[in-house]
């Protein structure tokens, strides 16, 4: 047909117009829909909203009555917003509200384990963590900024855990100006003063989050699964000189954050949950499964099982480890409840993957879920406290939800 | 790197012969072309961001330029700095478009914006050559510089691949050309960059190019794009698709150019979403004055923006984007040319363009209409383009895709003749 185009007795608008023709079939292809997840489980109970309409929603952190959400990119306001909230009553109530200077965006958000810091992560440039006293938990006192040249392309997060006593911050430091990203580890024993003690290259590409616990940490390395290091649980290792245990990387990669789950009524410690983080568009499409990693053998983890919610995305976990109940938020696919007691690695043929890891979600595993139908909802944090689930939805707010039922057994 | 970049084009600038009495310096079997241009101009959009209006001036486009070949072209070196990095650093403002940090502002080019050698060798209508160096890889249309407008299409980062390190072998016969390279994946994320030596050749392209009649060139091409993104890997892949028509009439005055182009974005194996484009644009020319219109259809990724709204991170920090916006974009140009001196052309002009902007995934965490103050955006430009000695040639080929006989340039199409039709036309007429 080409060959005929070219004969000499074909016009040039014969020509043209043919390829034309052919040019705008061709474009006339798009992208393949979307479907918006479904399921059979029971829907958590919604007990009320604090709505914001004029940010973006992002992390949430509630400690006793008062919650705390950050807020992210750009709608009508930049996301430098953290906006405090009453949740005494069902639906929460916002009480005030601290503004970043000079952040485009704020991540994580995190108090300490005795109440008396707020620490919020801040990116891009200059990337740094704010610390404030939480003397009075509603009038968050701002102590200082930290900020270095190695934080200033922007901390994504910052997880604040105590180890062997001493409170530290561990930053996931997103890449920029040609550095690769990687992790510092400030301490915040004078939170006036925070004193780096560590910082490696961590990643591939991203390192987005981590998770502390027992002397071990947890670091999510995106492409290159998780490694779990003993910063001073398991042998040699300190936080200032990290040994690195065991590696694994996950079905997919994409590891974006972890759980340590300790099963409190087994004392059991043989599961991580790790989220992957796929593709997305924020407000509308999600991607990436849950995938459990078996940890009997730091130097040899290995995934299990998965949960896998068609046409979402997993983002960030709580877990409620006295049940066994893991509530992850969704984003597009809200939050979701998942039955984690008992071995997850066991399950019969039907219910495996070709690669021989078990499907939770075929193992009826799900008990739970927030929402299904009505307005969209995107969200990004999730938050077990005092029998209660909050959900940091970027679209709408902070939401209020109740706890899922365990099936009898 | 960037400071000795920066000094040595500077240095290389103040070199140029401002009376150089012609566009070649012959010495034996040798000729060398040097050229030099610059834009001034002054743009106003409203609403540019947040429902503000901005007005803004720029020397844009400020470059030097040398082709200097062997026995006609067997052995070729093409060459041009880009001031851009040091006249440009904030952007120039350009609603909707995107890429190496930068949005609806256009980012400056590198310094060394093409350094390619080529060895060619023919036989009658047939050759074959091959080419090395930092420059264009075969894919796409003709780099927007080298055509009617002054500001960009927005397509730029869907319909070109450029300033990257290319090895690119070419085969011609009378009517086609088939052109493949390899290249490095990753995209400039300064004016000082340089590709990362890491990723040579990890991303590769190919382009056909048929001349079914003297005045119509018809391309397709296709390429891999492994990370571009993200400089040291680990990015989403782009696999990106092109055709074209572009038609002249041989007296170089009339120009018209169909294109259509795609990106996919891929995680692995797994494709995530894709970006199309639609542009046609034409330019004519009656005497002193010309004339150009261009409409065009693109889809945009939005994404995160700094604190400064017109600045990305660079990398983004996950696979994910804030939404996609399509935007469709009427742009007039009307212009004059004029020639104070032989090899001095100046070329004062003016561009309006008319913007609507949707987004295209509902809900999405970018409402262009809520972002910008309204989903219809004007631009207006007035300015003058200067050039002194060779004119701007179309740019994006090497070797024997670059031209139908050795020494000629691009088979009967001779965009130096876009703005400035005068000394231009004369001395391609004496090439050929």
């Amino acid at each position: 047909m080409i060959g005929d185009l070219l004969r000499p007795g074909v016009s040039s608008f014969t020509r043209s117009a043919t390829i034309v023709a052919a040019l705008a079939i061709v474009a006339c292809r798009s992208d393949s829909p979307v479907q918006p997840p479904t399921t059979t489980s029971p829907s958590l109970t919604v007990f009320g909203q604090g709505a914001v309409s004029e940010r973006f929603t992002g992390e949430v952190w509630v400690r006793g009555n008062i919650a705390y959400t950050t807020t992210w990119g750009n709608r009508l306001a930049p996301g430098n917003a953290v906006k405090i909230w009453d949740v005494t009553g069902n639906v929460p109530a916002l009480v005030d509200s601290l503004i970043v200077p000079g952040a485009s965006t704020l991540g994580d958000i995190q108090t300490s384990d005795d109440g008396t810091l707020l620490v919020v992560a801040t990116e891009f440039a200059p990337g740094s963590i704010m610390i404030y006293s939480l003397a009075n938990p509603l009038k968050p006192q701002l102590i200082t900024r930290y900020n270095s040249a190695l934080t200033n392309p922007g901390v994504h997060t910052a997880e604040v855990q105590r180890v062997n006593g001493t409170l530290y911050a561990f930053l996931s430091i997103d890449p920029g100006g040609g550095a690769p990203a990687r992790l510092v580890i400030v301490d915040l024993t004078n939170p006036a003063a925070p004193n780096q003690v560590f910082t490696a290259v961590m990643g591939s590409p991203f390192v987005h989050d981590v998770f502390v616990r027992d002397g071990i940490l947890i670091t999510a390395l995106w492409n290159q699964g998780i490694t779990i290091w003993d910063i001073g649980g398991a042998g040699s290792g300190s936080v200032s000189n990290p040994v690195a245990l065991g590696n694994v990387i996950t079905v997919g990669g994409e590891a974006h954050n972890v759980w340590w789950f300790h099963n409190a009524l087994t004392g059991e410690k043989r599961y991580v949950f790790v989220g992957e983080e796929g593709p997305g568009a924020l407000g509308s499409r999600a991607s990436g499964d849950i995938h459990v990693v078996d940890v009997t053998s730091f130097a040899a983890p290995r995934e299990v099982a998965f949960y896998r919610l068609a046409g979402a995305g997993t983002h960030n976990f709580s877990v409620d480890e006295s049940r066994g109940i893991l509530y992850a938020a969704y984003y597009n696919g809200g939050v979701r409840a998942i039955d984690i007691r008992g071995d997850l690695s066991s399950c019969d043929a039907a219910n495996r993957s070709p690669d021989g890891r078990c499907d939770l979600g075929r193992t009826g595993r799900e008990i739970g879920h927030w929402r299904e139908g009505g307005p969209p909802v995107y969200v990004w944090g999730v938050q077990l406290v005092g029998g209660r689930v909050y959900a940091s939805d970027m679209l709408n707010g902070i939401w209020k939800l109740s706890e899922a039922t365990l099936p009898p057994g | 790197v960037e400071s000795w970049l920066r000094a040595g084009a500077v240095a290389t600038a103040v070199l140029i012969p401002v009376d150089a009495r012609s566009q070649s310096i012959v010495y034996g079997p040798a000729r060398i072309e040097i050229g030099a241009q610059a834009t001034g101009v002054v743009t106003r959009e409203s609403p540019a961001i947040h429902g503000r209006d901005l007005t803004e001036g720029y020397l844009t486009q400020p470059m030097v330029m040398v082709m200097a070949s062997l026995w006609s072209s067997a052995l070729a070196l093409t060459g041009a700095l880009d001031f851009e990095g040091i006249t440009l650093e904030r952007g120039e403002l350009n609603a909707g478009i995107h890429g190496e940090g930068y949005v609806d502002r256009r980012h400056p080019h590198t310094y060394l914006h093409e350094l390619v050698v080529s060895l060619q060798n023919r036989f009658g209508d047939n050759g074959l050559s091959l080419a090395l160096g930092k420059g264009f890889v075969p894919f796409g249309t003709d780099d927007p510089m080298a055509r009617p407008f002054e500001k960009y299409p927005i397509n730029h980062h869907l319909a070109q691949i450029l300033e990257r390190a290319v090895a690119v072998g070419a085969v011609r016969t009378r009517r086609v050309v088939l052109e493949a390279g390899l290249f490095n994946g990753d995209e400039p994320t300064s004016p000082g960059d340089v590709p990362n030596r890491k990723r040579y050749w990890d991303s590769w392209s190919s382009r056909v190019t048929l001349l079914p009649f003297p005045q119509g060139e018809i391309q397709g091409s296709y390429a891999r794009v492994r990370s571009p993104e993200n400089p040291t890997g680990g990015g989403a892949d782009h696999r990106k698709q092109s055709a074209s028509i572009r038609l002249e009439d041989a007296q170089h005055s009339g120009y018209g150019l169909l294109e259509w182009a795609r990106t996919t974005n891929y995680v692995g194996s797994s494709r995530t979403f894709a970006f199309t484009s639609v542009l046609a644009e034409t330019w004519a020319r009656y005497g002193r004055a010309s004339g150009a219109l261009r409409y065009e259809r693109t889809d945009r990724p939005d994404e995160e923006r700094l604190a400064d709204g017109f600045r990305t991170p660079l990398p983004a920090t996950d696979l994910s984007i804030a939404g996609r916006s399509r935007w469709s974009i009427l742009t007039a140009r009307m212009a004059a040319s004029f020639e104070p001196a032989k090899t001095l052309s100046l070329e004062p002009f003016a561009e309006l363009a008319y913007i609507r902007v949707s987004p295209t995934l509902n809900p999405s965490a970018f409402d262009p209409a809520q972002f910008y103050g309204s989903d219809r955006i004007w631009s207006v430009s007035f300015g003058a383009k200067v050039a002194l000695g060779m004119r701007h040639m179309r740019m994006g080929r090497y070797g024997v895709a670059a031209g139908g006989q050795r020494g000629m340039k691009p088979d009967g199409i001779d965009m130096r003749d876009m703005h400035d039709h005068g000394a231009g036309a004369a001395t391609a007429r004496t090439q050929q």
